[in-house]
């Protein structure tokens, strides 16, 4: 096949399905992230209203980013790179817009379930049986679409991102089904330990081993392309690839060092996740080093823009994770303040910074046409990194005042009034985020679905 | 058994990545690095050149606005923070 044929005539129906999922659930995702804010600030706030309480508000906002905004984000970019880098079209649009539905379905059952009380009530896990094989099922169509897209391929060679796609979704499958215990569906979950050392596998490796590498895939193949140079190198990436493979898939008991599981596991956990240092530092140098020069060609592309301080906030989540994982470290970071701001970078700073990056690389390459507003996706950017940073400055603050609080002895009630400005001041930032909510989903469904604008 | 669970999802991504990896070698998956560097400049994929904006100028003023909003709230909770909070 002519590659320029092939570019000319996919249609990129999933790619487009999956930008408006992302797209709007991040609206709803954000607003969600603001209310627990805000609750944090005033808990009397939604007293009355059942649906409305911390304890919900939370999870349908956890979940929401991961699967509703970030995760379909970044499969988008997915499928719309797949059939370009294996020259041949997805196997099945048909199937992958039913997926979309079926994902779509499967989150408005995850906030009905939630936002009424149903609850498996384990952190990262809360989704209900029946949602989670809506989840499974979800994955299962996603996985057959790719590997009978990769089965069908006319380029024998798999460039990197189609590793790292491929290992997110199979992964992911398997890690859902474990981590949620699918075999029990009265509870969801074991008893004990052992579901404590389950659960925090899960809870690590559902961010770790689909974000990670679904992000990672899209930042292989938005550098080079927005630059129009080739990757530095190939085999640079394949190393990255399998130690992270390798070394990701053991350290969620780093979640667990001051509980009493094994002392080898905790071992395995904290090694690996100095062990992390490899793959993230083999995947910084090579795209650093594919953009090196080029900095000019990535300013001028929004998509690349994006996604290029994606990976500035891959290296600073990476290394702050690996030194988290030291128990004289997280003797002052743990369970605080601390680790929400942790989460906030990767999530927000690296996985869904690039998702945005790849949602605004595509949509113009989709439509043929320049995006609706170059200006909003700019303003977006900004409310994103000025959110994201302060998120980062605000929480770890507030994080070490907790640490060292209860490290000296202080107890709880004593510490909150300490802390009620940051939290202020959190929501404050989370307005911000849920700012820049609005302004892209605007943008991009009038650059989608508007006809307006003449073609470049 | 204590911890089944665990080593069954230990095991399973490692067979697994077994599996895959052996089925690359054997496919020569690792063979012809150099032209594999330039898979993401052969699909044709060149964006049309950037091009500004047309959008309503009033849309902007509100977007401008909105934007503006949130960065006064933050500066006036540091504010704040930083006069009151003792």
């Amino acid at each position: 096949m002519d590659s320029s044929a092939t570019s000319a005539t996919l249609t990129n129906r999933t790619a487009r399905a999956f930008c408006l999922t992302s797209a709007g659930w991040m609206v709803m995702a954000t607003l969600m992230g603001l209310a627990g804010a805000t609750e944090l600030i005033a808990p009397d706030l939604s007293h009355n209203i059942g649906w409305l309480v911390f304890g919900r508000v939370r999870p349908i906002h956890v979940n929401l980013v991961l699967f509703g905004f970030v995760t379909p984000g970044l499969l988008a970019s997915a499928f719309y790179f797949l059939p370009r880098l294996l020259q041949t079209e997805i196997y099945s649009e048909r199937l992958g817009l039913i997926t979309v539905w079926l994902w779509n379905i499967t989150l408005l059952a995850a906030v009905i379930s939630l936002a009424s009380g149903f609850s498996q009530g384990r952190e990262y896990a809360e989704l209900i049986w029946p949602v989670d094989l809506l989840v499974v099922a979800c994955f299962g169509l996603v996985c057959y679409n790719l590997f009978m897209t990769v089965k069908r391929r006319r380029e024998p060679l798999l460039y990197v991102s189609v590793w790292y796609v491929c290992a997110a979704v199979i992964l992911t499958s398997v890690t859902y089904c474990i981590g949620n215990v699918i075999w029990q569906p009265n509870s969801g979950a074991l008893v004990g330990i052992p579901d404590a050392i389950i659960l925090w596998f899960y809870g690590h490796n559902i961010f770790g081993l689909l974000l990670t590498p679904l992000a990672i895939a899209v930042a292989y193949y938005v550098i080079p392309t927005a630059i129009r140079s080739p990757l530095y190198s190939h085999t640079l990436s394949l190393i990255g690839f399998w130690s992270l493979l390798v070394v990701y898939t053991h350290i969620g008991t780093h979640h667990l060092l001051q509980v009493p599981v094994p002392t080898w596991l905790k071992v395995i956990a904290i090694v690996d996740s100095i062990a992390m240092v490899i793959p993230v530092m083999v995947f910084l140098i090579n795209i650093w080093y594919t953009a090196k020069g080029k900095l000019g060609e990535i300013h001028a592309d929004i998509g690349a823009k994006f996604v290029f301080t994606g990976t500035i906030m891959y290296f600073f989540v990476s290394i702050q994770g690996s030194i988290m994982a030291l128990p004289q470290v997280q003797r002052v970071t743990h369970f605080n303040n601390w680790v929400v701001g942790h989460a906030h970078i990767g999530v927000l700073g690296f996985a869904a910074m690039i998702a945005l990056g790849g949602l605004y690389f595509i949509i113009p390459r989709i439509t043929g046409r320049p995006l609706y507003s170059r200006f909003l996706a700019d303003l977006q950017y900004w409310l994103v990194l000025i959110g994201v940073v302060g998120f980062t400055v605000v929480l770890t603050t507030v994080g070490l005042i907790q640490g060292n609080a209860w490290l000296n002895g202080e107890t709880v009630y004593r510490v909150l009034p300490e802390i009620h400005l940051y939290y202020v001041l959190r929501a404050s930032l989370g307005f911000l985020i849920f700012s820049s909510a609005i302004i892209g989903f605007y943008n991009i469904i009038r650059s989608l679905l508007s006809q307006s604008g003449a073609k470049a | 058994m204590y911890y089944p669970y665990f080593l069954t999802y230990m095991l399973a991504g490692f067979i697994i990545s077994i599996l895959v990896f052996f089925w690359a070698l054997y496919n020569r998956q690792f063979k012809d690095q150099q032209r594999a560097r330039f898979l993401p400049l052969q699909g044709g994929d060149q964006a049309e050149p950037v091009r500004v904006s047309k959008m309503n100028r009033i849309e902007g003023y509100a977007l401008l606005g909105l934007a503006c909003l949130g960065l006064l709230t933050t500066a006036a909770v540091l504010i704040f923070a930083l006069v009151r909070g003792g």
